[in-house]
C-alpha cells in the first residue's frame, strides 16, 4: 500500500530567450525559492532533491547536479539526476512523487531547468558523424515528416496547425511566465511567418529558452492546512526504440500505452469527459491533435475536429495547454515539469487567468527523444 | 576484412557554449581584470576564494564580497613533469592548492618554479598577472615564490 503524495508547492522563472542576469544556479534557485514559498515551507522541510535537465550536452556542463547542490540546498541530503530526453520534466515529477508513495520522505524538491541561451540544442541534437547522412535538422526536422505523414493520412486541412500556434500564444498572454507574449497573434500572422519545414511555419514551431521549474512534493500526513495541494491520482511512463520496423512514429504505441495505463491507475473509464483539462507536450503545432488521438481523448484520425471546433481552447470543452505550453515557453528539461506542475496549479485553482473554472482533475504529459519517451500523471482537487 | 576496406575519417565535435556568469562568479572574473581577487564571506565568516553564489553550510545566498591578496601560501601539490598543450606553463611545474592571505578556503592553480625539490608546503607565492587582463581566470598566468 503506497502512501498518498501531492503536489504543495510551484515556482518557476520568466521564461525568456537569454537570461543573462544569472548564472544556470542562479535560475534553478529562483525557481526553487518561489516553490518553497508557494509551499509556505523552509530549506530545512525538504528531506530530498530530485533534478532533472536534457543532456549535459545542452550547456556542457556534464552532471550538473553536483554543481547545484549548494543552490538547492541538498547538502547532506539525498540528491538524484533524472535524464529522459524531452520528457525529463515529467518523469522528474514522477520518481520524486515515487520517493514520497514509498514513505521514504516527507518532503522533496523536484527542480528543472535549461539554460538554452548557453549553447545551441539544435547542433547538440544534429552532430555530424562521419559516414553518417548529414541531417543538421533539430528537433523541427526530425519530427516535421511525423506531421506530415499525420495531415496526410487523415486528410486534415493546412490550417490545423495554425489554430493551435494561436490558441497557444493567446493563452500565453495570460500568463506572466511565458516566454513569447504577442499580443496581435492571428492565423494570418502564423501563415505569413517564414516557412521552416513544410508544413510548419516558424510562428507553428516553440521557443527556446533559459528557464527553471520546481515543484515541491508532499506526503499525505505533511500536509499542512494552508496549502491547496494537488493530489497525485496516478503517475506512467512507458518507452520504446527511435526506430524498429513497424514503428508507428504518428501514434506511438508507447504514448497510448502509458495514457491507458495512467487512467485505469486513476480509476478513469472515460477520459475525456471525466478529465476537465490537460497540459501536453506540444513543442510544434501540429501535436496537439497527435497527442489528442494518442492519449485516447478523441478517436483516432478525430483529434484535429477537436482542434477546429475550438474544443481545446481555454473556453472549450476540454482545455489544452491553457498556461501556452511548449509552444510559448521551452526551457527543454524544464517543459514537461511546467506540464505536470500547470496541470496541478488547474486543481489547486491558483492558474490565475487562465484558471479553467472549476477544475477538478487535470492530465500533465510529456515526451522526448524521437517521440518514445513518455511521461504521464493525473492530479485532482480531491484525495484520490 | 583487409586494412584497405577499413574506412577512416576525422572526427571533430566542437560546440560553442557560452556562460552568464551571474552576480558573484561575474564580481570575481570583472575584479580579476583589475588585477583584484575577490571572494566571499560565508554565513561561518570564513571567506571563500573563488567566491560560492550559495552558503556551502547553510544554503543561504551570499552577497559580501573580500578582497583578498594575491600572495599565499602553497598548502599542498603536485608536480607536473611532462605538461600537456592545454597547461598554463610549457615546462615541467606544480599544480597547487593556495590560501591567498584573507582567505579560509584553497584557491587552485599553477606554480612556476625550476625545479621540483624548490617546491615545499607552506611557501610563499605571488600571482603573475597576464597584462592587459581580460577578466577570465587566465589573467592569473600562474603563482611563483617570493
Amino acid at each position: 500500500m503506497s502512501e498518498l503524495a501531492a503536489v504543495v508547492g510551484m515556482g518557476q522563472t520568466k521564461h525568456s530567450s537569454k537570461n543573462g542576469e544569472v548564472s544556470i544556479a542562479g535560475l534553478v534557485r529562483e525557481s526553487a525559492e518561489k516553490a518553497l514559498l508557494d509551499a509556505e515551507l523552509e530549506w530545512e522541510d525538504i528531506d530530498a532533491v530530485i533534478l532533472g535537465k536534457a543532456p549535459d550536452m545542452f550547456e556542457g556542463v556534464m552532471m550538473p547536479e553536483l554543481y547545484l547542490t549548494d543552490a538547492l540546498v541538498a547538502n547532506n541530503k539525498p540528491i538524484l539526476r533524472v535524464h529522459t530526453a524531452g520528457s525529463v520534466g515529467g518523469s522528474t515529477g514522477i520518481v520524486a512523487a515515487s520517493y514520497i508513495q514509498s514513505g521514504m520522505f516527507e518532503r522533496v524538491l523536484v527542480s528543472t531547468f535549461e539554460k538554452q541561451s548557453e549553447s545551441n540544442a539544435m547542433w547538440a541534437l544534429s552532430t555530424t558523424v562521419p559516414y553518417a547522412p548529414l541531417i543538421n535538422a533539430g528537433a523541427g526536422g526530425y519530427f516535421t515528416p511525423y506531421m506530415r505523414e499525420y495531415k496526410r493520412r487523415f486528410n486534415v486541412p493546412e490550417h490545423i496547425g495554425r489554430i493551435v500556434a494561436v490558441k497557444d500564444r493567446l493563452n500565453a498572454l495570460k500568463n506572466p511566465y511565458a516566454h513569447l507574449h504577442i499580443p496581435d497573434i492571428n492565423l494570418e500572422m502564423v501563415e505569413k511567418s517564414p516557412m521552416l519545414w513544410d508544413p510548419l511555419t516558424f510562428l507553428e514551431s516553440c521557443p527556446s529558452s533559459d528557464g527553471a521549474c520546481s515543484l515541491v512534493i508532499s506526503s499525505e500526513r505533511s500536509v499542512t492546512d494552508n496549502q491547496l495541494p494537488a493530489w497525485i491520482h496516478s503517475t506512467s511512463m512507458r518507452s520504446e526504440p527511435t526506430m524498429y520496423a513497424g514503428r508507428d512514429a504518428v501514434n506511438p504505441q508507447a504514448g497510448s500505452e502509458c495514457a491507458k495505463d495512467v487512467y485505469k491507475k486513476a480509476g478513469i473509464k472515460d477520459p475525456i469527459k471525466e478529465i476537465d483539462c490537460a497540459e501536453i507536450y506540444v513543442p510544434f503545432s501540429w501535436y496537439e491533435p497527435m497527442w489528442l488521438e494518442n492519449l485516447l481523448l478523441a478517436d483516432i484520425g478525430q483529434g484535429w475536429l477537436m482542434t477546429e471546433k475550438g474544443h481545446t481552447s481555454l473556453e472549450g470543452k476540454f482545455p489544452v495547454n491553457m498556461s501556452g505550453g511548449v509552444l510559448s515557453s521551452n526551457p527543454i528539461g524544464a517543459s514537461g515539469l511546467l506540464r505536470f506542475g500547470e496541470a496541478a496549479q488547474q486543481v489547486r485553482n491558483k492558474a490565475g487567468e487562465y484558471q479553467v473554472q472549476g477544475a477538478k482533475l487535470a492530465l500533465g504529459h510529456a515526451f522526448g527523444g524521437g517521440a518514445q519517451f513518455f511521461a504521464m500523471w493525473i492530479v485532482g482537487a480531491n484525495k484520490p | 576484412m583487409s586494412d584497405k576496406e577499413i574506412l577512416k575519417a576525422d572526427f571533430e565535435l566542437g560546440f560553442t557554449y557560452t556562460r552568464s556568469t551571474g552576480p558573484v562568479i561575474g564580481h570575481f572574473l570583472t575584479e580579476l581584470q583589475k588585477c583584484k581577487i575577490y571572494g566571499i564571506k560565508g554565513s561561518d565568516g570564513k571567506v571563500i576564494v573563488p567566491p560560492a553564489e550559495y552558503d556551502p553550510v547553510t544554503g543561504e545566498t551570499l552577497k559580501e564580497f573580500i578582497e583578498v591578496s594575491d600572495i599565499g601560501k602553497v598548502k599542498t601539490w603536485v608536480w607536473v613533469n611532462q605538461p600537456l598543450e592545454k597547461h598554463p606553463i610549457q615546462a615541467p611545474f606544480a599544480w597547487a592548492l593556495i590560501q591567498l592571505e584573507g582567505a579560509d578556503t584553497n584557491f587552485l592553480h599553477a606554480v612556476k618554479v625550476k625545479k621540483e625539490k624548490i617546491m615545499k608546503n607552506n611557501m610563499k607565492v605571488k600571482a603573475s598577472w597576464a597584462l592587459p587582463p581580460k577578466g577570465n581566470i587566465t589573467d592569473i598566468k600562474y603563482f611563483e615564490p617570493i
